[in-house]
């Protein structure tokens, strides 16, 4: 059973806990996404109406589009809700659909790892140099990309515990 | 030998039934230390592919959809289309693919066409004596003009993929093509409804007909807004998106009123998932044709496509049977990201124009959207519809008949699409 | 050994022609101990990730723009200042002397060898409405400029409209008047049909930025003493070749754009731009107080 089909009290408290840091996730992407909205309303009109553009506006755009592509993606995983080939291992054999599902968790888990590892490596390399025209760091970019592995990561064992113990 | 290895991975990744984003990323992570490579290029490349400012269109696209759905914009479409040709022989199926044409003009999704008209039509049609099968299959089908009519974010990530094709080109570029497309399914819907003895409706009066016109005229300008202020280049693309989203919230809030918070807040839930899930596929995508780059796989493609055959008509039509074959297995998103830079060099080679490849890519792949075994808008009409798949794709063949022959069409005479295009100058 | 070399100027372009030559010429002389193969039109992604790329040694050799190139060895921000460079020969003058080799030393210290220079033209503005003959000229006009806090500067401080935009947009922007004008130099003004929708280009010269052929630290410092110096020498070679292929393409695409009928004309008191830049330069200087000495040196330079 998916997370999503599931009411608050059947949840056992770990899952309780991850689901509202999804929850959260999509709550700050979404305020992303309206924000990103505004903010070429606000372009527009500066430009046509104050004869002023707003120069700080496609910057932020960049920055806030990675921001809601990496929390959307994180809580994306949790709800199983990526785009997935599966019906080849749907028609498997038990005994060969069980392995194979445990390989695609355990794909997800290392990457998950490595983009959060290398999101941090990122996000530090770049901390120095500045966003033009915002003169916010740089590194700002790669901490969701970092965010994202660690939850990934974090969703996909609960998965394999879930697996493993058969509940799912 | 590393290009194997790469493939290989992505291939067994995705045989796991690991989303397909993953699949690409451990795939590029591989080939990354196989060759030696610092590890965090690839991530860079992962960042670098979504910074880029003419994707942000997409979010933009995806949010007005979802909005013009929740806020009760579909609904007045389909009542447009009803009193227009609902009087015709097996009127519902014709009112059906009428709706599409003109909620693909605002909705650049075909899912979203599919769900959105597929669960106010389809309980109708099967009240008046339709098949399940029937309305399932109209209504698939129908949803790739969601694609090919602009606005569509499909053709936004075709453009970037191009290396910077002109996108209000693309969307000029797709309007004859997805209206003909929608001409030859109304054409295999009406036939199939006579067979099937299907009944027509009323014709409701010219009055309210007019009446049904003006009712949506608010919500239709959200094409007119989108569309319309790309061309007169009062905005760009990006803001143009932007604006359609913010008139989709005026409408529906002020003219509608059907847009309550709960559905506002919905339609943002939606709109991230989405946004997330095709930008991820962007992100790795761009990481894994870095390494294609390396391995210089589109100049390895040319070569090989020109061995088998030197004769244009013969290298086209393998082309699309390539990508129809991929369509089957693989979603529209991440196939317009692998596939354009490796089949674009050799089309333009045969000096096909880039906005007619785009076309050709949606009305492709938009097919392979509701085909078995991988088809989201088949398996949402399937769902929607309360219908069987295997019960679904049983009939649906002269519906796939429909879009493959316009599909060649465009294919074979560039002047159905590059006509508009040309006007443009 | 590979080098991999990277170039975001397409196949044909002056600066690819050139880095061609010098593939060709430093394979021939290492007697293949190094081949360099050249990756252009940016397919290894854009020049802030060709940095760290090279700074990775994942690249070898890059053929950087000194514009962007701010972000990372901030002295070299004194190549974006407007009209810090007289014209295109006391650039030359400058960084083939002592000059350059200050920023090769910045340059170094971000694990950048840069071992030549070549030209990316003067940049001069465009638009759609008028000939620009004084700053007056641009009050009002909305003009594109790369995402530098200091091209934004330029604009607003000679009255204009300054609005970021991606290079993509411009067009379209140009065409249907989201945009006024834009500001680049004749090859590029040329090759993406600006000229087509923009009528009138004001020859101000404000922006002289040089690029460089650079190869990295890591790389370079493994590479034997012989070698270096064969690279060098080839690398010197292919920024004169550069030069010169860029001097004839720019005066081929000024010839085509007039032929397409676009109104160019000198400005009436270049001493008016650069007399408004003063702001810019003071704010610069109270920034940035250890890069005055190299601003009033490369002033100094005859
Ligand atoms: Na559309
Ligand atoms: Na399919």
């Amino acid at each position: 059973m998916l997370p999503q089909d599931k009411s608050t009290a059947e949840m056992d408290p770990v899952e309780r806990v991850l689901d509202m840091v999804s929850k959260v996730c999509v709550a700050v992407a979404g305020a992303g996404l309206v924000t990103l909205v505004g903010i070429f309303g606000w372009l527009v009109w500066g430009r046509y109406v104050m004869n002023d553009t707003p120069t700080w506006v496609e910057q932020l755009a960049l920055m806030l589009v990675v921001w809601i592509t990496f929390l959307g993606a994180a809580a994306g995983v949790w709800t199983q809700s990526h785009l997935s080939i599966d019906f080849v291992r749907e028609m498997m054999p038990r005994p060969l659909r069980v392995p194979l599902h445990w390989l695609a968790l355990l794909g997800m888990l290392v990457f998950g790892i490595v983009l959060a590892w290398q999101g941090w490596v990122l996000a530090e390399s770049t901390w120095a140099r500045r966003v033009p025209m915002l003169g916010i760091s740089e590194g700002l970019r790669a901490v969701p990309m970092a965010i994202c592995g660690a939850l990934t990561a974090v969703f996909t064992l609960y998965q394999g515990v879930k697996l493993a113990t058969g509940k799912d | 030998m590393g290009l194997a290895l790469l493939f290989g991975l992505f291939f067994v990744g995705l045989l796991t039934g690991m989303p397909v984003a993953f699949a690409l990323g451990l795939a590029t992570v591989g080939g990354f230390l196989y060759e030696g490579l610092p590890l965090f290029i690839g991530f860079q490349r992962v960042l670098s592919g979504i910074s880029v400012f003419s994707l942000l269109a997409i979010p933009f696209f995806i949010f007005a959809g979802e909005l013009m759905m929740q806020g009760g914009i579909a609904a007045r479409l389909v009542r447009l289309a009803s009193s227009a040709v609902g009087w015709m022989r097996g009127g519902l199926g014709v009112v059906n693919v009428a709706s599409s044409m003109l909620f693909g003009g605002i909705s650049g999704s075909a899912v979203a066409d599919t769900s959105a008209l597929g669960s106010i039509l389809m309980p109708v049609m099967k009240e008046k004596g339709y098949d399940g099968d029937y309305a399932v299959n109209v209504t698939v089908t129908s949803s790739v003009a969601g694609v090919v009519i602009p606005p569509s974010h499909n053709m936004i990530l075709f453009a970037v993929a191009a290396g910077g094709v002109s996108v209000s080109k693309l969307f000029i570029a797709g309007i004859v093509p997805g209206v003909l497309m929608c001409l030859c399914l109304g054409v295999v819907a009406y036939v199939i409804a006579v067979k099937r003895g299907y009944p027509a409706e009323t014709f409701p009066g010219f009055k309210s007909l007019a009446i049904s016109t003006i009712v949506a005229l608010p919500g239709l300008m959200t094409a007119v807004i989108i569309v319309g202020g790309v061309l007169s280049g009062v905005m760009t693309v990006t803001e143009s998106g932007a604006f359609g989203a913010i008139w989709a919230v005026l409408v529906t809030i002020l003219v509608y009123r059907e847009l309550t918070w709960a559905k506002f807040r919905a339609a943002v839930v939606t709109s991230v998932r989405t946004t997330a899930l095709v930008m991820l596929l962007v992100a790795t995508a761009s990481a894994f044709s870095y390494l294609l780059t390396l391995y210089r796989v589109p100049d390895l493609l040319a070569t090989a496509v020109t061995g088998i055959s030197d004769n244009p008509i013969v290298i086209l039509l393998l082309l699309n049977l390539v990508l129809l074959g991929l369509g089957m297995i693989m979603d529209m998103a991440a196939l317009i990201l692998i596939t354009t830079p490796i089949f674009l060099p050799v089309v333009v080679g045969l000096g096909m124009d880039p906005i007619q490849f785009g076309v050709i890519l949606m009305m492709n792949l938009g097919l392979g959207l509701c085909t078995p075994p991988v088809g989201a808008c088949l398996f949402v009409g399937c769902v929607v519809g309360g219908v069987r798949i295997d019960q679904a794709v049983r009939t649906i063949w002269p519906f796939y008949l429909a879009i493959f022959g316009a599909l060649m069409l465009v294919t074979y005479v560039p002047a159905v699409s590059m006509t508009l295009p040309g006007l443009m100058e | 050994e590979t080098w991999r070399t990277w170039a975001i100027h397409p196949e044909g372009y002056p600066n690819v022609v050139a880095l061609e030559s010098f593939a060709e010429d430093v394979a021939e002389a290492t007697e293949g101990r190094i081949e360099p193969q050249v990756y252009p039109g940016g397919v290894l992604g854009a020049q802030p990730d060709a940095i760290e790329q090279l700074r990775a040694g994942a690249i070898a050799v890059g053929n950087f723009n000194m514009g962007p190139m701010g972000e990372i060895v901030p002295a070299t921000n004194v190549l974006s200042l407007p009209f810090i460079f007289r014209d295109i020969d006391h650039m030359h003058k400058a960084m083939d002397g002592e000059i350059g080799q200050r920023f090769s030393d910045a340059l170094s210290e971000a694990g950048i060898v840069a071992l030549s220079w070549m030209d990316s033209g003067s940049r001069s503005f465009y638009n759609t409405k008028k000939p620009i003959m004084t700053p007056a000229d641009m009050d009002g006009l909305k003009f594109r400029v790369m995402s530098n806090d200091l091209y934004v500067q330029m604009v607003d401080e000679l009255g204009g409209n300054a609005t970021p935009m991606a290079y993509g947009e411009v067009y379209q922007s140009l065409k249907t008047g989201v945009i006024d004008g834009a500001e680049n130099n004749y090859p590029s003004f040329e090759s993406s049909n600006h000229f087509e929708v923009a009528k009138y280009y004001s020859i101000t010269n404000h922006l002289i930025i040089p690029e460089c052929i650079c190869v990295a630290k890591s790389v370079w410092d493994e590479t034997p003493a012989e070698d270096q110096e064969i690279v060098r020498e080839a690398a010197i070679a292919a920024a004169e070749e550069q030069r010169q292929l860029w001097a004839e393409r720019s005066d081929a695409s000024k010839q085509e754009v007039m032929d397409a009928g676009v109104e160019i004309n000198e400005v009436e008191d270049a001493s008016a731009f650069q007399d408004a830049m003063e702001p810019v330069y003071s704010r610069f200087i109270e920034k940035n107080p250890d890069l005055e000495s190299l601003i009033r040196d490369i002033q100094a330079v005859k």
